[in-house]
């Protein structure tokens, strides 16, 4: 079947384009910095969207949820046994995705004949100097590196658009209560964006009142304001809820 | 870096992980020779009581081995997680690394379970490291005697636990110390709780903390292998309290203020 270098090349973009419809509807999950961090935040409808992954490392996800659990156990285990049998400052994104999870995706994504993951997922980490660092890795293994911020979508238009905007703003500055309600600004404007280019009704946009009361926020942050190893902290609900009044 | 997409599922136990991984923990079938345990590091003096916000967990500075000095300036009481502190007695080697275990066992069940491990989880943890640890302890050449304080944010209650070589857990209400200089406090400890100033779990921290100073240099007094204070080197007793706010550890401009207050006499 794949005897031919074009069939396999056919395989794949078929393959590409099967996964990019099945996270078409992925909502975004942005990672910002903030002046004591950084900031990882998205709505959504089952709770699962960020995680603590390590001291100083935050994952955020979209896609299928069992593949996200799959590839959140793994980095899970490499990054404890990494950190038990060198050190916790030997754990880095830039280790577990260069050389631990990113080969192994891009492997079975072209393992053509296997079923691909179906999912993004976004890191942010707060390195040793106490600066925050941002990435995302794409489900053929593909990944980036961003200093000011970073945002997976299921939609392209969508995330392209909030990324510039992030790259625009100086996240760096802003406390914690106005990071959190530029991202949540982000969030809504990236919507409507995307909103722009699709006649199904099942995409039209959202306002952050309806997101509010349709979806969770789910938000956390790594703080460098802490005496803690684990620098990851859920953001309260108390702290949420100026955003939704606001929002109403 | 081991690990891929293909090795998962776990039920959050480090302690498999690190087994499905190649690295056992587990000594209690090795076979190995008789060693001379007197030049193995040991020799401590630990203690831990009740105070009015939480528990207060000290301990001295000094690894021996046998009549040696080996070191000064020994950390006897480790950080496990946010809200547990393990003092330890018996020898640094074993000791150290039970924590080191303990301490990725509670962090990858939190962060894998998405839930904090529960308190008796915790406790009963230690529990199997010291069992598991046995057949060493046995030999003379592996044996630690731990003290685990915590803090149970649901009950909102501190708790410490004394345990012995084999891994059997005695939840302790007033206090307790080990190694070889306890003996010498253990006495003052009940002595201060029946009839000191006040009851031990009534005490402020400072008040707490100041007469866990006095407890270790009075062992110290008696014990070779406890160590004294030497503020000329800036060298304290390590104390730690846990309370609901999680632990802390008292640094060393606090200790020099409050050694030189403790040391004061009537």
């Amino acid at each position: 079947m794949f005897d031919e270098p074009f069939r396999w090349m056919e395989a794949i973009s078929t393959r590409h384009s099967y996964v990019q419809e099945k996270l078409k509807k992925g909502l975004p999950v942005l990672a910002v910095p903030y002046k004591d961090g950084a900031l990882m935040m998205g709505f959504t409808a089952q709770p699962g969207k960020i995680f603590e992954l390590y001291d100083r490392i935050a994952l955020g996800s979209l896609g299928h949820p069992a593949d996200v659990e799959r590839l959140r156990m793994t980095l899970l285990d490499m990054a404890h046994l990494e950190g038990f049998n060198r050190s916790d400052k030997d754990v880095t994104i830039g280790r577990l995705l260069q050389f631990g999870i990113a080969p192994a995706m891009k492997q079975n994504f072209e393992e053509v004949m296997r079923a691909p993951y179906l999912v993004k997922l976004l890191f942010a980490e707060i390195n040793f100097d106490n600066l925050p660092v941002f990435y995302w890795l794409n489900y053929d293994g593909h990944s980036e590196v961003f200093k000011k911020g970073a945002v997976i979508s299921g939609n392209d238009k969508e995330s392209e658009w909030i990324q510039k905007q992030i790259e625009q703003t100086d996240f760096a500055a802003l406390p914690l209560e106005k990071a959190l309600k530029e991202a949540c600004r982000l969030w809504e404007e990236g919507k409507k964006q995307s909103a722009s280019e699709s006649e199904d009704d099942e995409d039209k946009p959202v306002g952050l009142a309806e997101a509010f009361d349709q979806w969770t926020l789910e938000a956390a942050v790594l703080s460098t304001d802490t005496e803690r190893k684990a620098l990851y902290r859920r953001v309260s609900p108390d702290e949420i809820e100026p955003l939704i009044a606001a929002a109403k | 870096m081991n690990g891929s997409p293909s090795t998962i599922e776990g039920p959050g136990d480090f302690i498999d992980l690190l087994n499905r991984s190649g690295y056992a923990w587990s000594h209690s079938n090795t076979k190995i020779e008789p060693v001379d345990a007197s030049k193995l590091l040991q020799g401590t003096t630990v203690l831990a009581f009740h105070f009015n916000k939480g528990a207060i967990v000290a301990g001295d500075r000094r690894a021996t081995a046998g009549n040696a000095i080996m070191y000064e300036r020994c950390d006897k009481v480790i950080p496990i997680d946010d809200h547990s502190l393990m003092a330890i007695a018996g020898v640094p080697a074993t000791a150290f690394e039970m924590a080191r275990i303990l301490s990725h066992n509670f962090e990858y069940f939190r962060r894998s379970q998405l839930q904090p491990l529960s308190t008796e989880g915790k406790i009963r943890a230690l529990s199997k490291l010291l069992k598991d640890n046995m057949g060493l302890a046995l030999q003379g050449v592996g044996a630690v005697s731990p003290i685990f304080s915590l803090y149970d944010l649901k009950e909102k209650k501190p708790y410490i636990y004394f345990y012995d070589m084999l891994g059997a857990q005695f939840e302790i209400q007033t206090h307790t110390a080990t190694g070889s200089g306890s003996p010498v406090i253990r006495g003052v400890l009940e002595y201060e709780d029946l009839w000191g100033a006040k009851p031990l779990a009534k005490r402020t921290l400072e008040e707490a903390a100041l007469l866990a100073i006095r407890l270790l240099q009075t062992a110290a007094q008696f014990d070779s292998a406890t160590g004294q204070a030497r503020p000329e080197d800036q060298i304290y007793p390590i104390i730690a309290s846990i309370t609901e706010q999680g632990y802390r550890f008292f640094p060393d401009e606090e200790m020099a203020g409050l050694f030189k207050i403790s040391m004061k006499r009537n």
